[in-house]
């Protein structure tokens, strides 16, 4: 299967830093099986290009316009950097984002922990195409959760920024329950291994000297399961593009804008085939 | 054609089942009152199967954002947006459905004629067994002309048996049994037999 | 008190998890992170005593607190039951391994066993039913209910729905109906 320019000309995670053994070990990214080769700190991936950052091996099959996108946040001391354990799921690696950029979902869900069946609304939030870096963020995003972070001890209105760093790699900022005034990083790094099955790697850099890190791992994990039973539950498995296919709502405007964005990249790896194209 | 694909027995009030007819995926659920509805598994706002969802009162609500759908098949409510009126255009897919001789049945594809009936008996299983229905159902006897169902007996147990395919070289049997008296058991032993030799037979 | 070593995403941390809230039955949570590689769960410590096996769990825990979930006439069935859970049942478990976190594993092999697991319980429920029975054993829920219950409402993460066993899905949808019931990643609340 050939893969087009949009999907190939973009960085991708194969996997954390802490999983290669010393040695030759083996990934699959967009229907491409590769070599990774690890001497001590140092990686090889077939004769691509290859990056270290945020805990996880990067690489890329094609020519990215842009080099890897930078998380400010990794470089502040204060920050623990959180590698929660890869997951599969079968559903397209863009289900995954558009899932993650979803607040309505919350109550149903992650009921009882980020949201609650009581408090279902969705308050109207903004999103914008950022011509300059070529991201989406969606801001003012705000959501009733009982149960916000692993640290959390009482329910809160929890703010949200949404951050769409490529097509397959996204970030959340959300407020601490300990520090009012900082913003927690919670990352979903996607790799795409067919169209239809990919692995999730949860990441976050957070500010919590209360969880132990077993916690703060279990409690991502635990958030990210529970989207596994949806994701791999949806039909079709892969994102539809074609208008009228789903039905979005003023709640979806992110998912909206998402799938606008990968229409004007040409992105097609990971969505349904359209009918309504000449 | 009108195709049983469930006990009645086994979609009890305020409860859904996900049934698969030839590779399509159908929810099969019944609210607290009211009839067995079938339905593509498939919610209208993001795909999500309806299977997984949950019955409140007699509306079935998509385990993913809550949506919730009604008799007919209409959206009702939208929690993300609690004020908002559903237009009538957001529906689920829903399919002609009867019940009779204890079994639901799906009208699929959708034909003019009447839906089927039956005498009711006792329940006895939904069998999934791993060999195309054909050489099963040959086996057993004539179908019925209008319905997919075959009164035969076996070990001596007058029984109904009607039938739908989820996918290739399978088959999932659903049994009644037409006899007074405590047949449950033998009819059971007897069905197993029925699968252990449709199953050795091969496609 | 009760500690509970526990992994969010183990079936059989999670059977411990289970038994434990619907005996309302207190306990200090120890969150260990068990992925693969990681630490062994479920573990339970009882001051001196330490048990590792989720049926000896179960057992260990009704015993004396709450009797009627290990019915005295019905033991020797229910510890088939849990063998059951612990051998072929647990094909399930290990191919959710492999399609979830990725170990390595003979796929096709494990979904096979794993459906013959799910037919000789599906054909024995459908006996029960012909009885009005609503579980595993006697008349009322037992530990072997709760031992068989994780494996099988967590199938579809293995890629096994439940379209084909219609007795199992509305046990398992009892066992869910249970006061004081709680779920896991992949058996929702809302069911």
């Amino acid at each position: 299967m050939t893969v087009e320019a949009a999907a190939l000309d973009q960085w991708y995670t194969i996997g954390a830093i802490n999983d290669f053994a010393p040695g030759v070990s083996t990934r699959r990214l967009l229907g491409h099986d590769l070599t990774i080769t690890r001497t001590r700190d140092s990686f090889a991936v077939d004769n691509l290009p290859v990056r270290t950052d945020y805990g996880h091996l990067w690489t890329t099959l094609g020519a990215p316009q842009r080099p890897l996108f930078d998380i400010p946040e990794s470089r502040e001391p204060d920050r623990r950097a959180v590698y929660c354990g890869a997951v599969r799921v079968r559903a397209s690696g863009l289900r995954l984002i558009e899932n993650f950029l979803d607040l309505a979902h919350f109550p149903y869900v992650h009921t009882d922990i980020l949201g609650i069946e009581d408090k279902p609304e969705v308050a109207r939030y903004e999103v914008e195409q950022r011509r300059d870096v070529d991201e989406l963020w969606a801001t003012k995003c705000e959501f009733f959760q009982p149960r916000a972070a692993a640290s959390a001890e009482g329910g809160q209105m929890s703010k949200y920024t949404y951050r769409v760093t490529t097509p397959f790699n996204v970030m959340l900022y959300k407020t601490p329950p300990s520090a009012p005034d900082r913003w927690d990083v919670i990352a979903l790094f996607v790799q795409p291994v067919e169209p239809n099955l990919s692995i999730a790697h949860p990441y976050m850099l957070v500010i919590d000297d209360v969880s132990t890190e077993a916690e703060l791992i279990g409690f991502q994990q635990m958030i990210f399961l529970q989207d596994k039973i949806v994701l791999e539950n949806q039909r079709p498995l892969l994102l539809p593009l074609q208008p009228g296919r789903e039905t979005p709502t003023r709640a979806d405007l992110s998912s909206v804008v998402y799938r606008r964005w990968l229409k004007e990249k040409a992105l097609t790896y990971g969505t349904e085939a359209r009918t309504d194209l000449a | 054609m009108w195709i049983p694909i469930a006990l009645s027995r086994d979609v009890p009030a305020a409860t859904t089942r996900a049934v698969i007819l030839d590779g399509m995926e159908l929810v099969v659920w019944r609210g607290e009152t009211g009839p067995v509805q079938i339905w593509e598994d498939r919610c209208p706002h993001r795909g999500m199967r309806l299977s997984f969802g949950f019955v409140r009162g007699n509306s079935l609500n998509c385990l993913y954002h809550g949506w919730q759908y009604g008799e007919g098949a209409s959206c009702e409510r939208i929690p993300a947006h609690p004020d908002l009126v559903v237009p009538p255009t957001i529906k689920a897919n829903a399919y002609a459905s009867t019940e009779t001789g204890g079994m639901i049945w799906v009208n699929l594809p959708a034909t003019d004629g009447p839906p089927p009936v039956f005498l009711a008996g006792r329940p006895i299983a939904s069998l999934a067994i791993a060999a195309p229905a054909q050489t099963i159902i040959d086996s057993l006897g004539q179908p019925a002309a209008e319905a997919q169902l075959v009164e035969t007996k076996l070990d001596g147990i007058s029984l109904n048996i009607g039938w739908h395919s989820p996918g290739t070289d399978r088959t999932m049997l659903h049994v009644v049994a037409l006899d007074p008296g405590n047949v449950e058991s033998k009819a059971l032993i007897a069905l197993h037999q029925l699968r252990a030799s449709a199953e050795r037979t091969g496609p | 008190m009760l500690k509970l070593h526990d992994y969010v995403l183990s079936p059989e941390a999670y059977t411990v998890r289970l038994m434990l809230a619907l005996l309302a039955t207190p306990y200090e949570r120890i969150a260990v992170d068990a992925y693969p590689g990681g630490a062994e769960v479920p573990v339970l410590e009882d001051g001196a005593t330490i048990l590792r096996d989720p049926g000896l769990i179960l057992t260990y825990l009704v015993h004396g607190r709450a009797p009627h979930w290990l019915p005295a006439e019905h033991a020797a069935e229910i510890s088939r039951w849990l063998a059951f859970a612990a051998l072929e049942l647990s094909a399930l478990n290990a191919a959710r391994g492999v399609t979830v976190l990725g170990q390595p594993g003979d796929l096709d092999a494990l979904q096979i066993k794993a459906r013959l697991a799910l037919r000789h319980f599906e054909d024995h429920l459908t006996r029960r039913s012909f009885d009005d029975k609503d579980f595993v054993v006697g008349g009322l829920p037992s530990i072997a209910d709760i031992a068989l219950f994780p494996a099988v409402a967590l199938s579809h993460d293995c890629g096994i729905g439940l379209e084909d066993y219609p007795a199992i899905h509305l046990w398992q949808r009892r066992v869910r109906s249970l006061p004081r019931f709680v779920g896991m990643p992949g058996i929702p609340d809302y069911f």
